[in-house]
């Protein structure tokens, strides 16, 4: 049987199958729903170093093709998910990956030193959608000198392997990808959500409780696969692909782009099974293409000698 | 809980643009209770993306059918009114959690809208006789309101209100109900279900009367589950501020604990 094994740098997981920060929770709810069949790894929801009660309601909103999102980061805090969400977790049969988040390059550092010493974390990713309180809110993972160094700094106090996940609300995202290789990131997730708004026309004023949110869903899928085309010709870290892939063809785009493994977010909300449906799938098209292992056709699609102008 | 593909019975348009959906879904039906609900996949294409809420109106375990009414509003509610019989309909559930009767008699049930199907569905679980439950059910006009005899034969005392007088009484639900506790009516505990205003009117009023109060509340939801905190609704408890998931922790809730 053709095989679905990665080798993200020192990250190895039986399939390039993973869930999207904050889409699976910490997996609790989809216990029950889904067999663990064709999971690489699960990826948390973002924890922060307090507990964070979330933005006011409402929190999410459908759009075409998408659905944008505003949650504000709720979650337990550190000292809750390690007490309470970590040791339920371990049930998961496969690699845990947690995302952490904060305000400071302080609390990201203080998150990954507490985590360096649990046992069962595979590998931590970074969410670098977060705005920087000292620097008058701009989002680490909008300037190349701060994201460095905040990786940089995580670097010194996580030994595992550390994914920086990308914003993509940047004017060139594969900057931003070096700047995280150069502070010791090993590998690149993208993209996290577009920003967005909807108005309510009824009540003249934007419909989200925080006004603004995030975009996600099909509807981003071209951005996404995109900027992963752009990080993987740009440097030579492993990209985690993320952003509206519903089925085993989205999938397939995002490895041909460049990356060597996915992650699968709003997709869950409508099909719980859409991770174990893509493995088969991926599967199924390895077999009927004679190839041996998927990692035959990362970023396949660079291979046709064009540049991409910009249009 | 699971996902289930229940297959459509009976799909009719019971007053313009309000229908009445019988599913067969043997677990479902065997497993549902009042203020849980159905997350149904609407269409088997991305278009709309979303699952759709809906409550669960009434089961019967013998025969395997969940019955749901629904208002048809946008994209979703319209497909779903286009099912045909013997159409697979994907269903996650039975999610949520239910109302929690405390046996307290009489048992007052007030709907506003399609709030009617979550209580319906109580009404016939408590059974019982005019005597024990009661049922207030508004709408704007005699119109939109469903003929909910048909589908509880037996059971509550039932009071229709309009806003505009066409059936029953006039005015709104909660002036209707308050001119009843006027003229005698003592509740033993209360349970409602409808548009967000209606249920802050009835809470805002029963900080004075004091009666047991069970809500179920609306909102948007993405996963249904309880994974992605999008449902979000602002909750008061012990004088802490906290969001808990209308999908999970919900849809019923305490007036009490409700943030208005
Ligand atoms: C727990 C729960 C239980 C529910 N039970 C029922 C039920 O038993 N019967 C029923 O008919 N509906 C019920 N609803 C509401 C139902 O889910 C929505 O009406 C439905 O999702 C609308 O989908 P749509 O694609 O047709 O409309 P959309 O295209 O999503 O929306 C069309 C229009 O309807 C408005 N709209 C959307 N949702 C609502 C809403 N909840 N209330 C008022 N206006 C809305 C939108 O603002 C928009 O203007 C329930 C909702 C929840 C959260
Ligand atoms: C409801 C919701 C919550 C999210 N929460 C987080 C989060 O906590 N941390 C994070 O890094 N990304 C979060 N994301 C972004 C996703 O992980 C993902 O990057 C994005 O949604 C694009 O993928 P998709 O189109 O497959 O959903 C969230 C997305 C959604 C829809
Ligand atoms: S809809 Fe996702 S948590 Fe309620």
């Amino acid at each position: 049987m053709p095989s679905l094994k990665v080798k993200l740098g020192l990250l190895e997981l039986e399939s390039p199958l993973l869930t999207a920060s904050g889409t699976f929770g910490f997996g609790e709810e989809y216990a029950p729903l889904m067999a663990m069949e064709g999971l690489g790894a699960l990826i948390t929801k973002t924890i922060t170093l307090e507990p964070r009660l979330g933005n006011p309601s409402p929190r999410m909103v459908e759009t075409p093709a998408g659905m944008l999102n505003a949650i504000g980061l709720q979650n337990p805090g550190l000292e809750n998910f390690i007490k309470i969400e970590l040791p339920r977790l371990h049930s998961w049969t496969v690699p845990l990956i947690v995302s952490i988040a904060g305000e400071t390059e302080e609390e990201y550092v203080t998150l990954a030193r507490a985590l360096e010493g649990q046992s069962g974390i595979a590998a931590l990713e970074l969410n670098l959608s977060c705005p920087n309180v000292k620097k008058g809110g701009i989002l680490f993972g909008m300037d190349a000198a701060l994201l460095e160094s905040l990786v940089g700094m995580v670097r010194a106090a996580w030994s595992g392997p550390l994914i920086a996940k990308l914003t993509p609300n940047v004017t060139a995202i594969e900057e931003l990808a070096r700047a995280a290789a150069r502070g010791g990131a090993q590998i690149i997730s993208a993209i996290n959500t577009l920003r967005g708004m909807v108005i309510d026309i009824t009540a003249r004023r934007p419909l989200l409780g925080n006004l603004a949110g995030g975009l996600s869903g099909p509807a981003i899928r071209p951005v996404a696969v995109k900027m992963v085309y752009d990080i993987y010709a740009a440097t030579s870290m492993p990209v985690i692909g993320v952003g509206g892939i519903m089925n085993t063809d989205d999938a397939l785009q995002f490895v041909l782009a460049g990356a060597a493994a996915v992650a699968v977010g709003t997709a869950n909300f409508v099909e719980p099974r859409t991770i174990p449906r893509i493995a088969a799938g991926l599967r199924e098209y390895l077999a009927e293409n004679g190839l041996h292992s998927l990692q035959e056709l990362v970023g396949a699609a660079h291979n046709s000698g064009q540049r991409t102008e910009d249009s | 809980m699971k996902q289930c593909s229940a297959q459509v019975r009976e799909l009719e348009e019971v007053r313009e643009g309000f229908y009445y959906l019988a599913l067969e879904e043997p677990y479902l039906a065997a497993t549902a209770l009042p203020g849980q609900f159905l997350h149904l996949r609407v269409t088997t294409t991305f278009d709309p993306l979303l699952r759709r809420p809906f409550s669960v109106a009434g089961t019967s375990p013998q025969t395997g059918i969940v019955r749901l009414f629904f208002r048809r509003l946008g994209t979703g509610t319209k497909l779903l009114s286009c099912l045909r019989r013997g159409d697979p309909l994907d269903c996650l559930g039975p999610l949520g959690s239910p109302f929690m009767p405390a046996g307290k008699s009489p048992a007052v049930l007030l709907a506003g809208g399609t709030g009617i199907a979550p209580l319906l569905f109580l009404a016939e679980k408590l059974g019982g006789t005019g005597d024990e439950v009661y049922l207030f059910y508004g709408a704007a006009t005699a119109a939109s309101l469903l003929p909910v005899e048909r589908f509880l034969p037996s059971g509550p005392r039932l009071f229709y209100v309009t806003a505009d007088g066409s059936a029953g009484e006039t005015g709104l639900l909660t002036d209707a109900f308050r001119r009843a506790l006027e003229k005698g009516l003592v509740p033993g505990e209360l349970f409602a279900c409808g548009p967000r205003p209606f249920l802050a009117i009835l809470a805002e009023e029963n900080r004075r009367w004091g009666y047991p109060l069970q809500v179920s509340l609306e909102e948007n939801m993405a996963c249904g589950l309880g994974a992605c905190q999008g449902c979000a609704v602002l909750l008061q408890k012990d004088g802490k501020r906290t969001y808990a998931r209308v999908c999970r922790e919900g849809p019923v809730f305490c007036d009490a604990e409700v943030v208005w």
